[in-house]
C-alpha cells in the first residue's frame, strides 16, 4: 500500500466530511442551540447571577459568535479525528465489505459504524441542549458514554471474528450475538444522572436535528473516502523490483 | 522513465505506520473536541487554561451538537 497517499485520502476526506457536518450544523441544530442558551440565559437573570444589562448582551453577543464560527473549525477537527478511526477499519476491511466498488463498500461500513459507534450510543445516552446537564456529573456522563461507544465497538469487531469462523448462513450467528449482547450491556448500563429539564419540543428538535447532521457526516466520509479511493488506488504498491 | 515502475496489487494490507498515525490522531481529535475541559493549553499557560477554556469554548457547540456530554 501507498502509505501517504492513503493518509493524505483518508485525512482529506475527514476533514471535508467534518466541514460538511459543522455548516450542517449551522444551518439546522444551531436554532436550537441558541433557544436553550436564551433560556440559560433568562434562568440566571431570574436568580440574580448577572444582570440583563446592555453590556452582558455585548458581551454574550461575541462569546456566541466565537462558539458559532468555532464550531466549523471543531467539524474539521472532529472530522479528521473520526475520519482517521474510518480510514483504519475501512482499509483493514475493505477487502472484505460487500459490493464491487469503494463508494458502496464504504457507504457499508459507515452505516455499520453509524448503528455501532454513534445510534445505538445515542439511544442510551441522547444529545442534551444546553441549559438540560449538572456540570457537576460530567465527568460521569463522559465515562458513561465513552464506555458505552467503547464496548459496542469492541463487541461489533468480536461478533463480526465469530461469524468468520461460521459457514455461509450461520454467518447470521454474529449479529444475533451482538444483538444480544449490546441490548444486556443497554439495560446493564446505568441511565444518564441528569433530569431533561428543558421543554420537551426543544430537547427532541434539538435531538432530531443533531442525528440529522452526524449521519451528513457518516454519509460525506464514506462518498468522499469511496470516490478517492476508487480515483487514487492507494491499495497499490510501488514495487521496487530489479 | 515511469515505465520501469511496475505496479502490483499488494496482498500485504495496510502499513503498521499508517495505523499507529491515524489512531494518534483519533485519539487527539477526539479527545479534543469531545472532552477537554483546558488540558491542552494548560500544558502551555498553566491553571489558567482550566478556567479560561478556550477549546471547550470552541468545541461547545459541536460537542453539544456531536451528542458528547458538556454541561
Ligand atoms: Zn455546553
Amino acid at each position: 500500500m501507498n502509505t501517504s497517499l492513503f493518509l493524505i485520502i483518508v485525512l482529506v476526506s475527514g476533514a471535508f466530511a467534518g466541514l460538511i457536518h459543522g455548516v450542517t450544523n449551522l444551518a439546522i441544530v444551531e436554532p436550537y442551540l441558541d433557544q436553550a442558551i436564551g433560556m440559560e440565559n433568562q434562568n440566571m437573570f431570574a436568580s440574580g447571577e448577572v444582570d440583563d444589562t446592555l453590556e452582558f448582551w455585548v458581551e454574550y453577543e461575541g462569546y456566541r459568535t466565537w462558539q458559532k464560527s468555532g464550531q466549523v473549525l471543531a467539524g474539521v477537527i472532529l472530522g479528521v479525528s473520526i475520519g482517521s478511526l474510518f480510514g483504519i477499519v475501512f482499509a483493514m476491511s475493505r477487502s472484505s465489505l460487500p459490493g464491487r466498488n469503494n463508494v458502496k463498500k464504504a457507504l457499508i461500513l459507515a452505516g455499520i459504524m453509524w448503528v455501532t459507534l454513534y445510534f445505538i450510543p445515542f439511544l442510551k445516552y441522547p444529545a442534551n441542549p444546553p441549559t438540560v446537564g449538572d456540570a457537576e456529573s460530567v465527568v460521569l456522563r463522559a465515562i458513561l458514554y465513552s464506555s458505552f461507544i467503547a464496548i459496542s465497538g469492541i463487541a461489533a469487531v468480536g461478533f463480526y471474528k465469530v461469524s468468520k469462523k461460521f459457514q455461509n448462513k450461520k454467518k447470521i450467528l454474529g449479529l444475533i450475538g451482538y444483538v444480544a449482547f449490546i441490548s444486556l450491556v443497554f439495560v446493564i448500563m446505568p441511565e444518564n444522572p441528569d433530569k431533561v429539564t428543558a421543554p420537551l419540543n426543544l430537547v427532541e428538535g434539538f435531538r432530531a436535528t443533531s442525528v440529522l447532521a452526524v449521519s451528513s457526516f457518516w454519509i460525506a466520509i464514506a462518498i468522499t473516502l469511496g470516490i478517492l479511493w476508487n480515483h487514487f488506488k492507494p491499495e497499490r504498491e510501488i514495487a521496487t523490483s530489479n | 522513465m515511469s515505465e520501469s515502475r511496475q505496479i502490483t496489487v499488494s496482498k500485504k494490507g495496510v502499513p503498521i505506520i499508517a495505523i499507529i498515525a491515524l489512531a494518534v490522531i483519533f485519539a487527539t481529535g477526539l479527545f479534543v473536541v469531545g472532552f477537554d475541559q483546558g488540558h491542552i493549553f494548560s500544558l502551555v499557560y498553566g491553571e489558567q487554561a482550566f478556567t479560561d477554556l478556550y477549546i471547550h469554548e470552541l468545541t461547545h457547540d459541536m460537542r453539544h451538537a456531536a451528542g458528547f456530554p458538556c454541561h
